[in-house]
């Protein structure tokens, strides 16, 4: 069994296991979009909002020079992909700030998210593009307790640029799938750490006697590490402080089984910046095709942990347009 | 929202999903009479299920002490008083549910926990409303009293945390009715935690997703009973599955008791979840206190039990409970003798409505010594 078959058998094994749920009237798309096309018909049980892809159902057909406001993806000579948010590479790209707005279309959301705008910044060297985003923050959170939220922040492109009629901008819609890469402040400290996150890191006084994992063998461990032991990618400690993630409208975003964006962030004097980066030619489907001379657009999202927001309560932006330097 | 029917407050309510009821609803019957707060529910429950990493405060099954005990920290006078006083009375609840008092951008009426919230699981453990005066004697309901409340998630019929979730983390299984957290799909958002108002959904640090009562399903699909229920010194409890009103069977002794006799009330029915852990009140407990916590018709279930010595058939219903490991899905007084069947109609297990007593002799003649009566 090749692993893209064995992976939709997990997929319909944890399906059969966990039943759907019986109260929901419809069902989202749970399965990876990548190992489950069929999925891609479930309709999202949210209302999906139609109301923003309306706003650009006038915009002309024929694609237009590049737009005044565009955000420009500088060409640079770079070995590799320009990760570092203290790169010099950045000094030759423009900054364009970008507003951001409450959530207020689907629900639970926060109307009073704390960031408001931030800094952006692109580059590319013909193989990875690269986007620097920065904002106020003076208070950085990573660490993840009941009441403790993280900062995050994520980067939103389409699959395909349709410049007549552009993908809804709020996590896409069906057949209208977008590319979300998602930077997590908790991640980056996990990686920081060069280790795992254990209980004394977040309770430096913790004590406890005994853990299965100090007892069992993997494979029976598994049963006790909760998501750890099905490899929810939220709950393993990464190689990267990134999601690399899919979406068809909200409640259906799903982590891609092949990662290939990265990123990095860091703090510093009440301000993130943080960079994500991702393959022009990427190796799977699920993520957009670009080269230099092209036009597409892209997303923000904040998330500011200290202002408990998370999930759908997230300050989001429209489309910027986006344009990469031949 | 949709409209669904929820029979413990006898009327129609907003839900977020239409209205599905499982084949089967997993359902249990604590009689807080007999509960001394042991807690050996509570560390079968943890040996079990929530020995790992990032759970070392997490107790999917607790024991409070009543009214001033509470895990997390206040749970159900925080949520009680966000949703302030409403008409708790006869007949249909006149008052808002939890989905309906829902402010603007949610689903559901919440509030996060918090951190330090759930660090004492056993505060104010057997501490009673107040002091004895002098020359006082007791008199029921008792004048200064406490009771415990054993807890485990209420698997409802309208589950707040699946109404919560925006991603469908959260679900409800259509054969049992359990409620689970799908430990893949959940991403830590912790709606659900904020969400449930008896806050059994738990968020877990390490795996950064969020955790909670799994109704021991591996057991309950094998015809068990779950582990805090078997393991339970008092035998307060029983666990089964449970009709809605109009399919009650009598021969269920769920059904007998939560419906047939009103005996087992459910716990803050108000809110509008429709819990499936169903509680024998406290007979010792004013009145008010009972209506507040188990919802209209308390009173008659306390004045009820203190007759139960003469009903045989409720008397029968009652001794089955922890008599048997596995489920009893049917049951029968006959003569003096209560049976518990199974799904297929075998019998798990008979016991008498009295237990022999047997007298003996100080002196052994077999072994020729004196055996005082507690060997």
């Amino acid at each position: 069994m090749n692993r893209k078959n064995s992976t939709l058998a997990l997929v319909t094994l944890i399906a059969g296991l966990t039943g759907c749920n019986a109260t929901a009237s419809s069902q989202v798309g749970v399965a990876d979009p990548e190992t489950a096309p069929a999925a891609r018909s479930a309709a999202p049980a949210v209302e999906a909002p139609k109301t923003a892809a309306v706003h650009y159902a006038a915009k002309p057909a024929t694609p237009a020079p590049a737009p005044a406001d565009a955000l420009e993806a500088v060409r640079v000579a770079h070995d590799g992909a320009v990760i570092d948010p203290a790169d010099q590479a950045w000094q030759s790209s423009k900054p364009r700030t970008v507003t951001l707005q409450p959530q207020n279309v689907t629900t639970p959301n926060n109307l009073s998210p704390a960031v408001t705008e931030m800094t952006v910044r692109s580059v590319h060297n013909g193989q990875w593009l690269s986007i620097l985003l920065e904002w106020n923050d003076p208070t950085k959170s990573d660490r993840l307790v009941v009441d403790q939220f993280g900062d995050q922040v994520a980067v939103q492109l389409p699959l395909r640029f349709r410049a007549d009629a552009p993908y809804n901008p709020m996590m896409g819609a069906p057949d209208e799938r977008v590319n979300i890469i998602q930077w997590r402040a908790a991640f980056q400290a996990d990686l920081d750490r060069k280790r795992s996150l254990e209980v004394r890191d977040l309770y430096p006084h913790a004590h406890s006697d005994l853990y299965p994992d100090k007892v069992l063998n993997a494979i029976d461990l598994r049963a006790y590490l909760g998501a750890a032991g099905v490899d929810n990618p939220v709950a393993a400690h990464r190689a990267s402080p990134v999601l690399d993630q899919v979406a068809e409208g909200f409640g259906s975003l799903t982590v891609k089984q092949h990662q290939e964006a990265d990123g990095q962030g860091t703090w510093s004097n009440g301000q993130w910046h943080v960079v994500i980066t991702l393959p022009m030619a990427p190796e799977g489907t699920n993520a957009p095709n670009l080269t230099g001379g092209d036009q597409s657009t892209v997303a923000f999202a904040v998330w500011e942990g200290g202002n408990q927001e998370v999930g759908s309560r997230k300050a989001w932006s429209d489309w910027v347009p986006l344009t990469l330097a031949k | 929202m949709t409209t669904v029917y929820n029979w413990q407050i006898g009327r129609e309510m907003e839900y977020p999903f239409a209205e599905a009821r499982p084949k089967k609803q997993f359902a249990m019957i604590m009689d807080t009479n007999k509960c001394i707060a042991c807690q050996t529910c509570t560390v079968a429950c943890k040996t079990t299920w929530t020995s790992g990493r990032g759970q070392e405060y997490m107790f999917w099954n607790n024991v409070e002490t009543k009214p001033y005990g509470y895990y997390p920290l206040g749970w159900d006078v925080k949520i009680l008083d966000k949703l302030g006083i409403q008409d708790v009375g006869p007949g249909p609840y006149q008052g808002k549910t939890l989905f309906e008092a829902a402010p603007e951008g949610e689903k559901v009426l919440g509030y996060l926990p918090a951190d330090l919230d759930y660090a004492h699981p056993n505060i104010s453990e057997d501490d009673s409303t107040g002091s004895m005066t002098r020359g006082a004697f007791i008199t029921m309901p008792h004048m200064q009293w406490m009771h415990y409340l054993p807890r485990i998630c209420n698997h409802c019929t309208y589950p707040a945390c699946v109404g919560a979730c925006p991603r469908q983390s959260a679900y409800k299984r259509p054969e049992d009715g359990i409620v689970l957290v799908d430990q893949m799909r959940c991403r830590g958002y912790r709606e659900c935690v904020r969400g449930c108002p008896y806050k059994k959904p738990f968020f877990n640090s390490i795996t950064r997703t969020s955790e909670k009562c799994v109704g021991c399903y591996p057991a309950v699909e094998s015809g068990r009973q779950t582990q805090c229920t078997i393991t339970c010194i008092g035998k307060i409890r029983l666990q089964g599955f449970i009709s809605t009103p109009d399919k009650a069977n009598p021969d269920n002794p769920l059904d007998y008791l939560i419906h047939g006799l009103q005996l087992a009330k459910p716990l803050y029915p108000q809110l509008g979840l429709e819990p499936n852990v169903y509680y024998i009140p406290p007979i010792h407990v004013p009145g008010t206190y009972l209506r507040q916590m188990f919802g209209a018709g308390a009173e008659q279930a306390t004045a009820l039990y203190r007759t139960a010595v003469d009903d045989k058939k409720l008397l029968g219903a009652l001794l089955l409970f922890g008599a048997t490991p596995m489920i009893i899905e049917r049951f029968k007084v006959d003569g003096d003798t209560a049976y518990g069947y199974n799904e297929k109609g075998e019998e798990l297990v008979r016991v008498p409505l009295r237990e022999p007593v047997f007298m003996r002799v100080a002196f052994d003649e077999t072994f020729k010594t004196h055996r005082s009566n507690i060997t």
